[in-house]
């Protein structure tokens, strides 16, 4: 209720426009204010990030796949970042987009998961229900416009059946026998869709871990913003076990051939 | 919901997070004197990538109530959610399920609630009335709505509206003389897989969509309405 | 704004057996504002070639007598008439000119240059996205220049009754190998 007798029923402010000539009139804002919100910080761009995460069904389960790369811009800021989470033992996460958004998804994630197991009812969280929890909380979080600025993976198995979903900032969701987020979904997601679609439940551990391995190797031939050491999860009826770091091997000598970009002299 | 009008106060950011995206797609409805039509492509895009080539967008919500949603996904599956959320409440409270035209007016309401910070999805609700008969409800993204016979929304909404004016209203069409227009006709559409609901009123015959490639009954209610899916793959391109 | 969507216009071709057909709506408007129903989009250019142009109506006009001019040059040069692949080749290479006001038509003229090779329908102007969905359901091979007519007919009509920017009529050329027939069509006038 606008408590200031001289702003009822006036179309226009007199002082600004007397003859109602510009748009439509501003009356003074006499309403509650945050004192505060100058300090209210929302998250408006990204800035310690991490680039594609991979995924695919396989025989056996879930196999995920992310670098241990933190870039601040185009500065290698971090190069130890463990980008797959596990939350229970039938879930893996994995984040592209803001680490420290991510950080906290996973401290709020692991804090559900203490919260559910002092239940002790029974029941624990499986990988539908993280992700299903995962999508409302970045649904609730863009719709305060203060998103959670991250792509995600969800992974997991449980029950017997595999289970593999995608949910980001604006919180779009869907799942896909393969998927990979940002650079990724434009580089890796046609080799991962032509080896695994249709052979999900064909395909070994061994040609899984190939698929991933060529994908990543490719992934840091392209993508800038990526590193020669990526960490390997898989979820399958045994639980989850994510990999020590590794590198793919990689051959640059064709580099040697190419003239035109830089300083060579001929 | 963000207080807009604290927001329209604020200084001329640098930059504002855009809380929308559109993930393509097309759904169709068609209803006839004693049934209804709900079909969706079941690509989910955005930009130039697929995302999935299968993320439904038509649900079933009651016996007789099948519900189309389309544009941003995120907005769509929360929006269809709290529909649903709603009916179930409904059905607590009343012992039965809400009738068709309550539906339409119910999502009117859920949608202008949001007048200010819409739902960007457009839906299309289809399903039998209560007195037996076949509809159609179409919505924009704030709730305006009314009652068709047949209506196209999403990314080949201009492509499909005139042709559904043309063969179903029979628009610019002259019957021969003595005659009329016929009532109903069968459908296809265009994506990436296809979802369509036929809801059929108590009583109804089948028109032969028991022959139908791909048909699966989903009812368990042989008494009242039926429901049927049918599911196609389309081009993969 | 663009500025295919000042005047307005649609146009859509499709091919028959021994026959092809040549439509187009017949508004010229001022953006929303309605002027002229009975503003000419489609041109004799031959005998047997007609060249339908939708978009700005001053570029319509204008070229209309750029084509009249180029055809009799090369009437007189070739001393015969020249063939629809040639001409539709010309149009291409006269629309690809850098010359400003050309080049929003550049789309067009990928459109209308496929009008030779296309082997079902071409469309253009600013209904093309409702001619395709109809045109698509209602097109079918070998249809005889009666039936080609009431296909491009129901075409147009129900594609410029969902377009704000064409109608008020339309006109159909049917061109068979000995004779043109052209029809005006009683249309929607709102």
């Amino acid at each position: 209720m606008d408590h200031f007798p001289m702003n009822w029923g006036r179309p226009r402010n007199d002082a600004l426009d007397a003859y109602g000539t510009y748009p439509i009139a501003q009356r003074p804002y006499n309403g509650p204010t945050d004192a505060f919100s100058a300090g209210v910080q929302h998250t408006q761009q990204p800035i310690v990030t991490g680039t594609s995460v991979l995924a695919i069904k396989y025989k056996d389960g879930i196999m995920m796949a992310a670098d241990n790369l933190a870039s601040y811009g185009s500065l290698a800021r971090f190069k130890d970042i463990q980008r797959l989470h596990p939350v229970g033992t039938n879930t893996v996460i994995g984040a592209g987009g803001d680490m420290s958004d991510f950080q906290y998804i996973q401290n709020f994630l692991d804090q559900l998961m203490i919260e559910e197991f002092t239940e002790q009812d029974g029941h624990s969280l499986g990988p539908s229900e993280i992700h299903e929890y995962l999508s409302r909380v970045m649904y609730a979080r863009r719709s305060k416009m203060n998103p959670l600025w991250n792509s995600l993976i969800v992974g997991g198995f449980k029950d017997g059946k595999r289970f593999l979903s995608y949910v980001d900032l604006l919180g779009t969701t869907y799942s896909a026998s393969t998927l990979a987020t940002g650079y990724g979904s434009y580089i890796a997601q046609p080799l991962l869709r032509k080896a695994v679609e249709g052979n999900e439940d064909t395909l070994t551990e061994d040609e899984a871990v190939k698929i991933i391995e060529q994908s990543m190797k490719v992934l840091y031939y392209r993508d800038a913003r990526s590193l020669n050491k990526y960490q390997i999860a898989k979820i399958t009826a045994d639980g989850v076990i994510v990999s020590e770091s590794r590198s793919a091997e990689t051959q640059w000598s064709f580099a040697e051939g190419i003239r035109g970009y830089g300083a060579q002299t001929q | 919901m963000p207080d807009m009008v604290a927001l329209s106060r604020q200084q001329p950011q640098e930059r504002q997070f855009n809380p929308y995206s559109e993930n393509g797609g097309t759904i169709l409805a068609i209803s006839g004197a004693d049934f209804s039509v709900i079909a969706g492509d079941t690509r989910q895009s955005e930009g130039y990538s697929i995302q999935t080539r299968y993320a439904p967008k038509v649900f079933r919500l009651t016996d007789k109530a099948v519900l189309a949603v389309n544009g941003f996904a995120a907005d769509g599956n929360m929006f269809v959610k709290q529909v649903r959320q709603r009916l179930e409440w409904y059905r607590h409270a009343h012992a039965k399920d809400m009738p068709l035209r309550a539906i339409a007016r119910l999502i009117q309401t859920m949608l202008y609630a949001r007048r200010f910070f819409p739902y960007y999805v457009y839906n299309i609700l289809g399903g039998i009335e209560d007195d037996g008969s076949g509809a159609v409800y179409s919505f924009d993204p704030v709730g305006s709505y009314e009652r068709e016979s047949c209506r196209a929304a999403g990314a080949a909404q201009s492509l499909v509206q005139p042709f559904l004016d043309n063969q179903i209203y029979f628009k610019n069409q002259v019957p021969q003389p003595g005659m009329t227009h016929p009532k109903h006709l069968p459908l296809g559409t265009v994506g990436d897989g296809l979802e369509m609901f036929v809801v059929l009123a108590k009583g109804s015959p089948l028109y032969g969509l028991e022959n139908f490639d791909g048909v699966q009954e989903m009812t368990s209610t042989h008494e009242g309405e039926r429901i049927f899916v049918v599911r196609r793959n389309l081009k993969r391109d | 704004m663009s500025i295919m969507e000042y005047n307005g216009g649609s146009v859509v071709a499709m091919v028959g057996k021994d026959c092809v057909a040549i439509a187009s709506d017949l508004r010229l408007g001022n953006q929303a504002l309605g002027i002229s129903s009975n503003f000419q989009k489609i041109f004799p250019v031959t005998d047997r070639i007609f060249l339908g142009l939708p978009g700005l109506a001053t570029d319509v006009t204008t070229l209309r007598e750029t084509f009249r001019f180029r055809v009799n040059m090369y009437t007189i040069k070739e001393e015969r008439e020249i063939e629809p692949e040639t001409f539709a080749h010309l149009v291409s290479s006269t629309l690809y000119e850098p010359t400003g006001g050309f080049r929003p038509f550049i789309a067009a003229t990928d459109l209308i240059g496929c009008l030779n090779f296309a082997k079902d329908f071409v469309v253009a102007g600013t209904a093309s996205t409702k001619l395709y969905g109809t045109a698509e359901g209602l097109w079918e091979p070998d249809l005889d220049p009666e039936q080609l007519f009431e296909t491009i007919s129901q075409t147009m009509l129900n594609a410029v009754d969902r377009d704000a920017y064409s109608g008020w009529g339309v006109v159909v050329h049917v061109i068979e190998k000995d004779k043109v027939t052209t029809r005006t069509l009683k249309g929607r006038m709102d």
